[in-house]
């Protein structure tokens, strides 16, 4: 690959860590916001740990449930029980920059899936929300089964986005 | 209209014809294999449909190592070991499987657990996870003409301590070769010959309105509908007439092959979820759902079923009726195959002659959500949708 291939491929990469992470805290803050979400989550076998991956080096971002709630484990390494690997940087960025929907991308081959499908049907429900959230209606409209109903607004979906954040920064420092 | 992406992979050789299974040693060999376990299960025994196929393997070089036939109307994962544990301890180095789906995804586990040591089927739960060259040879011969699961990378297998069903997508599980062979299907009673066929036909309709039609598994679907349209009638007027059972086995294969590359979707969602809850035979739930999912989806795949009333119904009726009531019109199709199936061979037309019960409906829309081919229809259908298709169809 030239340099400027290679350059490039790097920039897509560092992309989608940076949607990652606000997907990460996105699903997150939907768990809080979001009835539907909470209830999709306490379906999932309390222990699971479901992580979004690029092969074959990553990024990745990984939640894991506990007593029935989400918890975003960041971009670490985590031994997922559902692993959702993308075959590519190039496979993950439509997704994840709103130029394509999950159900698509499954359907055209773009990722793989390790681990209970009806666990991963019910992430690409939560998935499907958290993206009525954090993209405007005109994407939203395109990339959705289903017109985006929001329990809140965009901007009480950032501010909790936002506050995790801050929180997550508090707990560090 | 070829979508912006696709893939198709439909490895397998086929061998279809009278007297098949009697170039069962040149395929063995072929394959590099000359110990094979046969795997198929008791009643297919009694009724002599695996002796023709050992009777075929006495007169090769290959030696049979072992007979399998405590395979379960549904598979699971302890046969699925013992199996592999059979496979080991007898030196076998190929799997000849002889039955209907049960056998072949038993088959297709066994081959997962010879390939990578896996201790627990469940790690290896997925879709398109499984990676490397399977390490066993094999060979499938279906004796319904349904599943078409003797070309398709899916199986499912049952874990009945855990109570779940596991699902496993791969092209590794794809066999090596497929044998159709009319002396396998030529006893299949009519109530089973047409609720399989309702199966290979839901198969068809379904991966040509699915969200990856693509124009190769458009042409097999469209050749296998052609197939049931014409030789269902016959073998149903006729159950012993071998060239429209070979006919109607290739029509089955023919649709498993454009399915497992485009998938399929609401109509098997149900169908799994109504399997599941109130064990209802797959082919029956098939039969029944087919033209419910078909109305429902009309809005969003009413031109592809439009497209279909040339397959479903034949070119005069086709080019008879006005384009824009083509797509209701292969629903009525479909409808009108049902009610000659249920007066012929007693298939039930409601999913209540079937055994299921108002109080079924949540949990079956619940279970029908959750189902990976859901996520392959064009139109993805919220529960309160499901419980009113699931309500029609009682």
């Amino acid at each position: 690959m030239s340099d400027r291939g290679w350059r490039t491929k790097r920039m897509r990469k560092a992309l989608a860590a940076v949607v990652y992470t606000v997907l990460g805290r996105g699903l997150v803050a939907s768990a809080r916001l979001d009835d539907r979400v909470r209830r999709e989550v306490r379906t999932w076998p309390d222990g699971t740990v479901v992580t979004l991956r690029i092969a074959p080096f990553g990024p990745q971002t990984s939640w894991r449930v506990s007593g029935g709630t989400l918890e975003h484990l960041g971009g670490g390494d985590a031994r997922a029980d559902l692993l959702v690997t993308f075959k590519s940087v190039d496979d993950a960025i439509p997704l994840l920059l709103g130029m394509q929907g999950v159900l698509a991308a499954f359907a055209e081959h773009r990722a793989t899936v390790r681990g209970d499908l009806a666990v991963a049907m019910s992430l690409v429900r939560c998935l499907h929300i958290v993206e009525g959230y954090l993209f405007p209606d005109i994407v939203t409209r395109r990339i959705l089964p289903h017109p985006a109903e929001r329990r809140a607004g965009h901007l009480r979906a950032y501010g909790a986005l936002v506050h995790r954040t801050a929180a997550l920064e508090g707990a560090t420092s | 209209m070829i979508p912006d992406y696709y893939e198709f992979c439909n490895s397998a050789k086929i061998v279809s014809g009278t007297k098949a299974i009697e170039h069962i040693g040149y395929e063995l060999a072929s394959l590099g294999a000359s110990r094979p376990l046969v795997l198929t299960n008791k009643q297919l025994r009694d009724l002599k449909v695996a002796t023709v196929v050992l009777d075929a393997l006495k007169d090769t070089e290959a030696e049979v190592v072992a007979v399998y036939d405590d395979v379960p109307v549904d598979s699971s994962v302890v046969v699925v070991n013992d199996v592999a544990r059979v496979y080991r301890e007898t030196g076998a180095d190929a799997i000849v499987a002889v039955g209907g789906g049960s056998v072949l995804d038993t088959a297709k586990g066994a081959t997962i657990v010879l390939t990578h040591g896996a201790e627990d089927l469940m790690e290896y739960r997925g879709a398109e996870s499984l990676m490397g060259r399977r390490a066993v040879a094999f060979i499938a011969i279906p004796t319904t003409a349904g599943t078409g699961s003797e070309v398709t990378s899916a199986a499912v297998i049952k874990d009945t301590e855990r109570h779940v069903k596991m699902g496993f997508t791969s092209l590794s599980l794809l066999p090596d070769v497929a044998i159709l062979d009319p002396r396998m299907t030529v006893g299949l009673p009519p109530r089973l010959t047409a609720s399989t066929a309702m199966d290979a036909l839901t198969h068809a309709v379904e991966s040509f309105s699915c969200v990856q039609a693509n124009p190769l598994s458009d042409c097999y679907a469209r050749a296998a509908i052609d197939l049931i349209r014409e030789y269902l009638p016959t073998v149903m007027a006729d159950p012993k007439d071998r060239g429209a059972r070979l006919a109607l086995a290739n029509a089955a294969l023919l649709a498993g092959a454009a399915f497992s590359n485009a998938m399929v979707g609401i109509v098997h969602a149900m169908g799994h979820a109504t399997g599941g809850v109130a064990d209802v035979p797959h082919g029956d739930a098939m039969a029944i759902l087919l033209p419910h999912g078909m109305t429902y989806n009309l809005d969003a795949a009413g031109d592809r079923y439009g497209e279909l009333l040339m397959n479903l119904a034949g070119a005069e009726a086709y080019a008879s009726t006005p384009r824009d009531e083509r797509p209701a019109a292969a629903v009525e199709a479909v409808r009108s195959m049902m009610r000659t199936l249920h007066e012929q061979a007693g298939l039930p037309l409601t999913l209540g002659e079937a055994g299921v019960l108002p109080e079924h409906v949540s949990e079956i829309a619940t279970a029908a959500l959750n189902d990976g081919a859901m996520s392959m229809n064009p139109k993805q259908p919220t529960y309160e949708e499901l419980t009113t298709i699931l309500k029609d169809a009682l």
